[in-house]
């Protein structure tokens, strides 16, 4: 665990743009995400949710703006500067991104070799304990390959916790599972910010996961922030964009990009 | 298509450029790749199990391709040389002269190019498929995983590879190189009644260790730039099933122009 | 899953081989039925029109500088050698040109333009199909009524074995034209010396130019088959591409080694 753990730290964005091309993704996204809490990020496909939480960990780079966690300025950092701030914020990615030439414990061990300097047999042993604690230990000497989706993704965030971050993306975390792995990811989420109190930033088109989960929800429309507040402020919104989207009308007044 | 044709109206001066921007574009990244694994070479810091893995996988791949070739390159190299020998008689100069034109040669380039088709190409898809973010049904994004669990990609993913690319081809070539001989003897007496140990004589009088070397010296610079136009090409492409397709493409006839060109400076460079 | 049988031990070693001469038979003969139906989709099938010049196009252009390359260096390379060599054994240089010509002509030219289009032409073809299977778009087709082999591979068949014999004559040309240059410039070997077809027979034209033709019908009914055998995103792509690059220079390489064999046979007996 953390030693010494650092005074939990508050994520910014302000006034963030990124586009590709002459496609404007994020125009002037401000967000303030508090420590402990599970932010959820919503809004249509192609709307840039993705995109935010890529800014967040230099995977993509801001065109303008200022993303801040603390007082640390993450969107003018450099590569190398970015390692220490990627060991304490970590990223579960939408397509779980195994390794698919590893078995899932050697995949949960790598980062712990790398990082904490262990060796191949302790790693592994301290893979299983972390696979157990997402209730996969039985999987443990499986190829990716050979797992569902739900299960590759209850790995991908054992590995993820190897570095015990402060904060965790989950990148559309149920996205395309049945609903009962749906849920178990649920509550593995809430579990992490109950339990140990880590800052989690979930971004989903998944509304049973929303309302489950969120502390706050961040509701994204046309590349900005039209709206957050809590559940219940979202569920009893006059905003007819905002209604739409909940109620899952496709007609209305909110514009979808490309249909 | 007609993207082609509305190329084709451009002058050919024109095409010339804007080729040679692309290349020289290619031509740094590589080099700026290759700085980056030198770095991580010196002192020698990479992931040992990846490096063993990698070898397994290549050699256990290429072995069978790169021993049909060279056999059947023994043996045209003989066939070739047949002609002559029934006009001049000269059964003596057959495992010389063959052996000369493989060991410094036909042997290296061949066995570059076939490696360069099996395991370059494999590799460049295996990267691509792990970069490609966009577009098809299987989307990785395996190289942003390890960025974002703070892992060098280059130090884990890419030198192993280069290394382990260097490493086969030397000894496939050393390989290979046999093989061609032991096909050369056969074919040399089933087609044109050479002794093998006439062949043999012949081969081990006149040649000496540098030729041999000289070949092998070519085959690990082959090597280095296989691994490298391989692994580039790879973590650059862009756009999906496409892209990879379009990258594999790109590397093998990187891979290939620079073997030529390698092999060109080499052999007036090395003994 | 059940337990695996130890895969080593001699019996399952075996066995693999077997199995993997019985795949090579079964895929040969694959090949040949695709050769045919490529023949009567070039005879009789519908393509969309202006598709035959279209990759014409593509091969001879995109081609060209890359064969001007790669030849060129090859030339130069070959020739350095073998004057290196020759003078130390004979100190007569004379022959070298018209020796080097009839070995462009007859065996060197067709094979390694061949390879060089095996991994340029060869990928792309496969990159190409290879990326519309997997969109679906062969899927689509089929549904219209129009055959895959007529409309995807019949052109590029038309276009590979005219293009390729156009690129062999332009590589044989720069190959001898850089050989000869080498030549003057290293060892003092008088241009005219050099630049003398007189032992190009009719025999070698008829071997380049069966070579020429077999490697063009090859490499694009091959590079076909692994494109329309893509299976699963990019993935599918990569390893159809790699597959294309390998399977058409080992078909190079094994046609050499059989028609330069009837070659040999027919001198043999001819004198």
């Amino acid at each position: 665990m953390s030693a010494g753990a650092a005074p939990p730290r508050t994520i910014r964005f302000d006034d963030v743009w990124k586009s590709f091309g002459d496609k404007a993704v994020l125009c002037g996204m401000s967000l303030e995400i508090r420590p402990g809490e599970v932010m959820c990020i919503i809004g249509t496909s192609g709307v840039g949710k993705s995109v935010a939480i890529k800014l967040l960990i230099g995977l993509l780079r801001a065109d303008r703006g200022e993303i801040r966690w603390g007082d640390l300025r993450l969107d003018s950092m450099s590569e190398p500067e970015m390692i220490p701030v990627r060991k304490r914020i970590g990223m579960v990615f939408q397509n779980a991104t195994l390794f698919d030439s590893l078995s899932l414990a050697e995949n949960v061990a790598l980062p712990l070799r790398v990082h904490k300097g262990m060796r191949m047999r302790e790693a592994l042993a301290e893979a299983r304990t972390r696979l157990d604690q997402v209730g996969m230990a039985e999987f443990a000497g499986r190829r990716p390959a050979e797992l569902s989706d739900g299960m590759r993704k209850r790995a991908a965030i054992a590995r993820t916790l190897t570095l015990d971050p402060e904060v965790v993306l989950f990148d559309e975390p149920t996205t395309g599972l049945d609903p009962v792995s749906a849920r178990r990811i649920d509550r593995l989420i809430a579990k992490l910010s109950d339990d140990v109190g880590v800052t989690s930033i979930v971004v989903s088109h998944d509304l049973t996961t929303i309302f489950t989960i969120a502390d706050r929800i961040a509701f994204l429309y046309q590349g900005r922030v039209h709206v957050c507040g809590t559940p219940a402020e979202l569920r009893s919104s006059v905003d007819p964009v905002v209604q739409q989207f909940i109620t899952g009308q496709s007609s209305g007044e909110m514009e979808t990009p490309g249909f | 298509m007609t993207g082609a044709r509305r190329a084709a109206l451009r002058s050919p001066i024109e095409t010339l450029g804007a080729t040679a921007m692309q290349v020289a574009r290619e031509a740094g990244g590589i080099t700026l790749l290759a700085g980056r694994v030198l770095r991580c070479l010196v002192p020698p810091s990479m992931d040992g199990r990846e490096l063993t893995r990698n070898m397994y996988r290549m050699g256990n791949r290429s072995v069978p391709i790169v021993a049909l070739t060279a056999f059947f390159v023994g043996g045209i190299m003989v066939i070739q040389a047949g002609m002559y020998v029934r006009q001049f008689n000269a059964t003596g100069l057959v495992g010389w002269g063959a052996g000369y034109a493989i060991f410094r040669e036909i042997g290296p380039v061949l066995i570059a190019l076939m490696f360069s088709g099996r395991v370059g190409s494999n590799n460049t898809a295996e990267l691509g498929t792990m970069t490609v973010t966009e577009g098809t049904m299987t989307v990785t994004e395996q190289l942003d995983g390890l960025r974002a669990l703070a892992i060098d990609p280059i130090r884990y993913l890419i030198v192993p590879r280069v290394v382990a690319m260097m490493v086969m081809l030397f000894i496939l070539t050393v390989v290979g190189d046999l093989v061609s001989i032991a096909g050369g003897m056969l074919f040399s007496r089933l087609l044109i009644g050479i002794d093998p140990s006439t062949f043999y004589y012949s081969l081990v009088d006149n040649l000496d260790w540098i030729d041999f070397v000289h070949g092998l010296v070519k085959s690990a610079v082959f090597g280095l730039s296989i691994a490298l136009t391989s692994c580039y090409f790879g973590v650059s492409v862009r756009g999906g099933a496409v892209g990879v397709g379009r990258a594999v493409n790109a590397a093998v006839v990187a891979a290939a122009v620079s073997i030529m060109l390698l092999d060109f400076f080499l052999t007036f460079l090395l003994p | 899953m059940s337990e695996d049988r130890p895969a080593t031990g001699p019996r399952q070693r075996i066995e693999r081989l077997g199995a993997a001469a019985l795949d090579g038979l079964a895929a040969t003969g694959q090949l040949a039925g695709m050769l045919g139906a490529t023949w009567r989709g070039v005879v009789r099938g519908r393509r969309p029109p202006g598709e035959v010049a279209n990759q014409m196009f593509v091969v001879g252009n995109k081609s060209l500088l890359f064969v001007a390359v790669t030849l060129g260096f090859i030339g130069m390379v070959m020739v350095y050698q073998s004057c290196l060599q020759l003078e130390r054994i004979t100190g007569d240089l004379s022959r070298i040109g018209p020796e080097f010509l009839k070995l462009l002509v007859q065996d060197f030219g067709p094979t390694i333009t061949a390879l060089m289009l095996a991994t340029r032409v060869g990928a792309g073809i496969a990159a190409e199909i290879g990326s519309m299977v997997v969109t679906e778009q062969v899927d689509a087709l089929r549904m219209s009524g129009v055959t895959p082999i007529d409309y995807l591979i019949a052109p590029r068949f038309i276009a590979c074995v005219v293009m390729g014999a156009v690129l062999t004559v332009f590589g044989v040309a720069i190959a001898y034209l850089a050989g000869g240059l080498t030549a003057w410039s290293s060892f003092d070997l008088n241009p005219r010396l050099f630049f003398d077809p007189s032992r190009v027979g009719f025999l070698d034209l008829c071997l380049g130019l069966t070579k020429t033709l077999c490697y063009g019908m090859a490499i694009p009914v091959i590079s076909g088959a692994c494109g329309l055998r893509a299976r699963g995103g990019s993935e599918g792509v990569g390893a159809a591409t790699t597959a294309a690059v390998i399977g058409s220079s080992l078909a190079v390489i094994a046609l050499d080694l059989v028609i330069s064999g009837v070659g040999l046979l027919l001198v043999g007996h001819g004198r």
